[in-house]
């Protein structure tokens, strides 16, 4: 294909750039601040540079003067600097520790009625068509099939298998999960399912023939089922997509949690 | 010793390639949609070694992978092992000096595993049916597998010839003419 080993290369490169670029545009929304960071880095250096010479040439009568005072002053300045930094590191270290453990107690209020256990995402899958997850708790907390796993805003899913440490979460947007839910509304029954279309929303199914469904309507679990408890929020209802066959209308639900950013679980020990 | 070695440096390779998948590609995607470095590596393993490495890393990873994180073993497993079956077929039937034939039976393996897949998890795991959405996420993810290959094919290439001479011997006809 390539005539020689300059062109391979040069190939190679142009490819790794068009799949980078490829990367970024096909993920706009969510790359943007990289995008203006890669641009910044890029920038800066060169507009230091020029705006270090302007301020050499533009004739700053004091640069030259009193050299040594300023190599003291410059230590002692960086001597302060790696202090500020070193308590700017500790207290980095601080705010997250009290962000996680604030976060686990707002889940802890919110489903006070439940037993919960926290429990951190270690894994995601690795496949583009499947949406399970692995936790850092398994049978020596008390973990169990079939627990129930929620977050901060509402569902996430529930536990398939179980290891001593670990434990592996099938979540509701998930292809082969599905989960009984009603409207908070009119309290009609409806099916969610996992969809491949969009990484937080679920096709609810078998939804009512007349008009009881609306935009904006709360979904929550309707407790059937025997592994999901009832009430717990699971999103809101974003579209109604009519078909010609009534009964093969569907509504979209964006579920409560953004299964993105998701990190931090608890899991459900008294269902 | 040297197929030790060989040995040795597939299963680190596998990890590497574990982690790739797990942190790095779950993030740099495109639209949202990630390659699939297992089916690249399992056919490279099949097409420079033998039928019998690539069915046996072929399973071996797979089960691996149902374990760690997917839902029903054996469905990896399977998909891999045939991966690793078929890439001894095309050793026999295509030349891989040529990028671009590399470059198509990724595209054939890619889209052969993942259809078996998908079959798989409808008929054991009752998965729903999409697809058009399936079709978008294959497509996507083969375009994928290309760019990577075609940024990989040197390496792929002088490391293959190594695992080549070592199992197969030196005197493949195919090369030199």
């Amino acid at each position: 294909m390539y005539k020689n080993k300059k062109a391979e290369i040069a190939g190679i490169v142009i490819t790794i750039i068009i799949l980078i670029l490829i990367v970024i545009f096909s993920n706009a929304d969510s790359q943007i601040s990289f995008l203006e960071n890669v641009a910044s880095k890029l920038v800066m250096p060169v507009q230091n540079g020029l705006t270090y010479l302007k301020n050499k040439v533009s004739g700053n009568s004091t640069f030259f003067t009193d050299i040594n005072n300023l190599k003291e002053e410059n230590e002692e300045l960086k001597q302060k600097n790696s202090e500020l930094e070193q308590s700017l590191r500790e207290l980095e270290n601080i705010r997250s520790e009290n962000e996680t453990l604030k976060e686990y107690l707002d889940l802890t209020e919110k489903y006070g009625e439940y037993k919960t256990i926290p429990a951190y995402i270690i894994n995601k899958d690795i496949s583009n068509y499947s949406k399970t997850i692995v936790i850092n708790v398994g049978s020596d907390d008390g973990i169990e099939e079939n627990m129930t796993v929620i977050a901060d805003q509402g569902l996430v899913g529930h536990v398939i298998s179980v290891t001593s440490n670990t434990a592996k979460v099938r979540t509701i947007v998930d292809t082969s999960s599905s989960v009984s839910c009603s409207l908070s509304t009119t309290e009609e029954s409806i099916v969610c399912k996992g969809t491949l279309d969009e990484e937080s929303a679920l096709k609810a199914m078998y939804i009512p023939d007349d008009d009881g469904i609306i935009q904006g309507d709360s979904v929550e679990t309707s407790g059937l089922g025997g592994i999901y408890p009832k009430g717990i929020h699971v999103g809101s209802i974003q579209k109604v997509v009519n078909t010609k066959n009534t009964t093969d209308r569907y509504a979209i639900v964006q579920t409560a949690v953004d299964f993105d950013k998701l990190d931090t679980v608890l899991v459900i020990t008294n269902n | 010793m040297k197929k030790l070695i060989i040995n040795i440096l597939l299963i680190i390779t596998t990890f590497i390639i574990y982690f790739l998948q797990s942190n790095f590609f779950n993030w740099f995607t495109i639209s949202r949609v990630m390659p699939n470095l297992f089916v690249i590596f399992v056919l490279f393993i099949g097409l420079f070694s033998n039928r019998i490495m690539g069915v046996v890393y072929g399973v071996v990873i797979g089960a691996i992978l149902d374990l760690v994180i997917g839902t029903q073993i054996g469905i990896n497993a399977t998909g891999l092992g045939i991966i690793g079956f078929l890439a001894a077929t095309f050793d026999k039937n295509f030349s891989k000096d040529s990028r671009a034939t590399i470059m198509f039976m990724v595209l054939g393996a890619t889209l052969i595993f993942e259809v078996i897949v998908y079959i798989l998890n409808y008929i054991v795991l009752g998965t729903n049916v999409e697809i058009v959405n399936f079709i978008r996420i294959l497509a996507i993810e083969i375009i994928y597998n290309l760019i990577i290959v075609i940024i990989l094919y040197p390496l792929m290439q002088k490391c293959g010839y190594g695992i080549e001479n070592e199992y197969k011997g030196n005197k493949i006809l195919t090369r030199y003419f």
